[in-house]
């Protein structure tokens, strides 16, 4: 056999299962749902195979009264989920990068004992993880309990239910995925460029801004990517701790497919969602084009 | 700045570190060096001698328990690193690899706030000086071990030094690149008319740039000087071993005249009682020469042609392993063949140290 072959052969091998599993379970559902997308809603859940595009002019504006109409609160769920989740990024930033810099410096056997806790929270269900945070934010929780008792404040503060509960559980929640890549770039850092930069006269502001930020650069880009993107399309996070008064778009998704039963305007929504996140992805890869590494 | 300051003084310096184990291990033992002029000196001495704490003191990376560091008559022991009029030249290079060479030259410029006119022509001006016009605009990665080196040193001048510090610069470079990069230093060094502090492991290195050579050990200094000196005249045994390959004979001194263990002697003044003879291995021959010499017969044990000469272990029944260096004249002895070297009793270096 030629060597040529072979090699053709080894990575048809190799690759030929996984790609055979993303093409079935992740792309043909993906097919499915942008047909549905552009498909009429059935009277009794179910799809109709016409084309319609009043799925999409229901959420963006082009109304018709006959069967949907415009409703402009599908956008401003749209926009809260967006800037929901562009918050949780930050938060997540501010949060993971101090920590991720203060165990890249600790020694090896305790790095490992760190890394091991951030990512702990994963080994217990969500939900038990969520509902704990309902204890801790209610109005007689520990929060408002430890608050009024410093004497901070008199009346239980409203927590629970607020862009504020959904914004702290799903940087809770999301935390390990800003955490590692995070930590990735800042590990990676030469502690030699950071003396050289010192030795050259910068202070350490400046050090942080010209070497230890572009140089970790591909981490933060590489972790807010893979915190906004589950952030913008989580349904626990605000169902448990958002209620009915902060819903975002992936709870109306849930809705769409669960309650409502109408798949095409589901879809729809998901297809906005998933639009969101390519434009995103484009945006990283201009970000970080020429570093040799996207994630 | 007063004139006659010197650009380094280390005045009684000490450091000690913790070791992870709870020990400590003492890196500086009240060293005190003096730099004059625009000199060359390196700091040389094995791994773990001190010579990088003592340089890593000087560029403010590490702090004194003790002692003070005056770099023209100022006392900077306890300013931070980014204030130092000293740049550094890294082992690693330290290149930041998300800039181009032209940024990473310029850095220094650059923080300091000139505008882009005046740092394009002084990154050109420091390129051209170190033999890389014209790549401002290339990427670290895109350069090889040698011009990194080069781009590490531009940087670090560009920053306009009053005292340069390079931390092993060479060390990864192979062996013609490296010879070709110290004689270029030197003359980098000579043209700035700045001081440079080398930190290097290798002594044919420190011989070769040298204006003087401190060799350190055990976080001392054990002697500062011209590279001839200390090979010729090494003020310890620490010293004769450590730079070149040398012989030690034990001596006894009495009334102006040494004794060797077998009866040989020499008028030797500077001692009184047990000391070591030293010999470099190119002070031995095979004829006596006009004058008296000292006689070491034996047998040949090793020989080694290393292209410039022979390298020869003579067995001696009262020396032991003598090391000899002999120029190829088509009559080098063979191994076992039994042989006499002599040596000229000028120039004979005597340090009042015991081989133990």
């Amino acid at each position: 056999m030629k060597p040529m072959r072979r090699r053709t052969l080894s990575l048809l091998g190799l690759l030929g299962l996984p790609t055979a599993f993303l093409l079935f379970f992740f792309f043909c559902p993906l097919i499915i749902m942008a047909v549905y997308s552009f498909l009429t809603p059935g009277l009794y859940g179910g799809v109709e195979w016409t084309f319609f595009d009043l799925n999409y002019g229901r959420i963006l504006g082009w109304a018709d009264t006959k069967y949907e109409r415009f409703d402009p609160v599908y956008l401003e769920i749209f926009l809260r989920s967006l800037r929901l989740a562009a918050l949780t990024v930050l938060t997540s930033l501010i949060v993971s990068y101090p920590t991720a810099f203060w165990i890249s410096r600790m020694t090896p056997a305790r790095r490992t004992f760190a890394i091991f806790l951030v990512t702990l929270p994963f080994f217990v269900s969500l939900i038990v993880r969520l509902f704990a945070w309902v204890l801790i934010l209610r109005p007689t929780g520990f929060l408002n309990q430890g608050l009024m008792g410093i004497g901070a404040t008199s009346e239980p503060i409203e927590f629970l239910y607020t862009d504020f509960a959904v914004i702290v559980g799903m940087t809770y929640v999301f935390i390990p995925f800003m955490f590692l890549p995070l930590y990735a770039s800042i590990e990676k850092l030469d502690v030699d460029q950071l003396e050289a930069s010192s030795d050259l006269g910068a202070t350490r502001f400046q050090t942080f801004r010209k070497v230890i930020l572009p140089a970790t650069l591909p981490g933060i880009v590489g972790g807010s990517v893979l915190t906004f993107i589950p952030a913008l399309g989580n349904f626990i996070v605000p169902s448990v701790l958002g209620g009915a008064k902060v819903v975002m778009i992936g709870n109306l998704i849930e809705q769409q497919f669960l309650s409502a039963r109408n798949w095409p305007f589901g879809s729809a929504l998901a297809m906005m969602v998933m639009a969101a996140v390519l434009l995103l992805l484009l945006l990283q890869l201009r970000l970080v084009k020429g570093r040799g590494e996207a994630l | 700045m007063s004139a006659s300051a010197a650009p380094l003084e280390i005045v009684a310096a000490s450091k000690s570190f913790r070791t992870p184990e709870g020990g400590t291990v003492t890196a500086l033992d009240n060293v005190s060096v003096r730099l004059g002029g625009s000199e060359f000196v390196t700091l040389l001495g094995p791994s773990g001698c001190g010579k990088t704490t003592l340089l890593r003191t000087i560029s403010g990376f590490e702090s004194l328990d003790s002692g003070d560091i005056v770099i023209y008559g100022r006392n900077v022991t306890d300013w931070p690193a980014h204030k130092r009029p000293v740049n550094t030249v890294f082992q690693t290079y330290a290149l930041f690899a998300h800039m181009s060479v032209g940024r990473n030259v310029g850095y220094a410029l650059e923080i300091a706030g000139q505008n882009q006119r005046t740092i394009r022509s002084q990154v050109g001006e420091m390129l051209e000086l170190v033999g890389l016009t014209g790549l401002e605009n290339r990427s670290i990665s895109q350069l090889s071990g040698g011009q990194r080196q080069r781009v590490a040193l531009a940087r670090a001048l560009a920053a306009k030094p009053q005292l340069l510090l390079l931390d092993e610069p060479l060390s990864a470079l192979d062996k013609n690149l490296r010879q070709k990069m110290q004689h270029e230093l030197k003359t980098i060094q000579q043209e700035l008319g700045i001081g440079f502090v080398f930190v290097t492991h290798d002594q044919d290195e420190a011989l070769t740039m040298s204006d003087r050579v401190a060799v350190l050990a055990h976080g001392q200094i054990q002697q500062i000087g011209a590279p001839e000196d200390l090979y010729k005249r090494p003020a310890n045994l620490f010293t004769a071993d450590f730079l070149g390959e040398s012989n030690l004979i034990p001596v006894e001194a009495a009334g102006g005249t040494a004794h060797l263990g077998d009866g040989q002697h020499f008028p030797y003044s500077g001692l009184e009682g047990r000391g070591t003879l030293m010999l470099r291995p190119e002070e031995l021959s095979r004829a006596a020469g006009d004058g008296p010499a000292l006689a070491f017969p034996g047998r040949v044990s090793a020989r080694y042609y290393t292209g410039k000469d022979y390298q020869l272990e003579l067995a001696s029944e009262t020396f032991g392993a003598l090391q000899a260096s002999l120029r190829d004249d088509g009559a080098v002895p063979a191994i076992g063949e039994a042989v006499t070297l002599y040596s000229s009793l000028q120039n004979l270096h005597v340090i009042d140290e015991v081989v133990a």
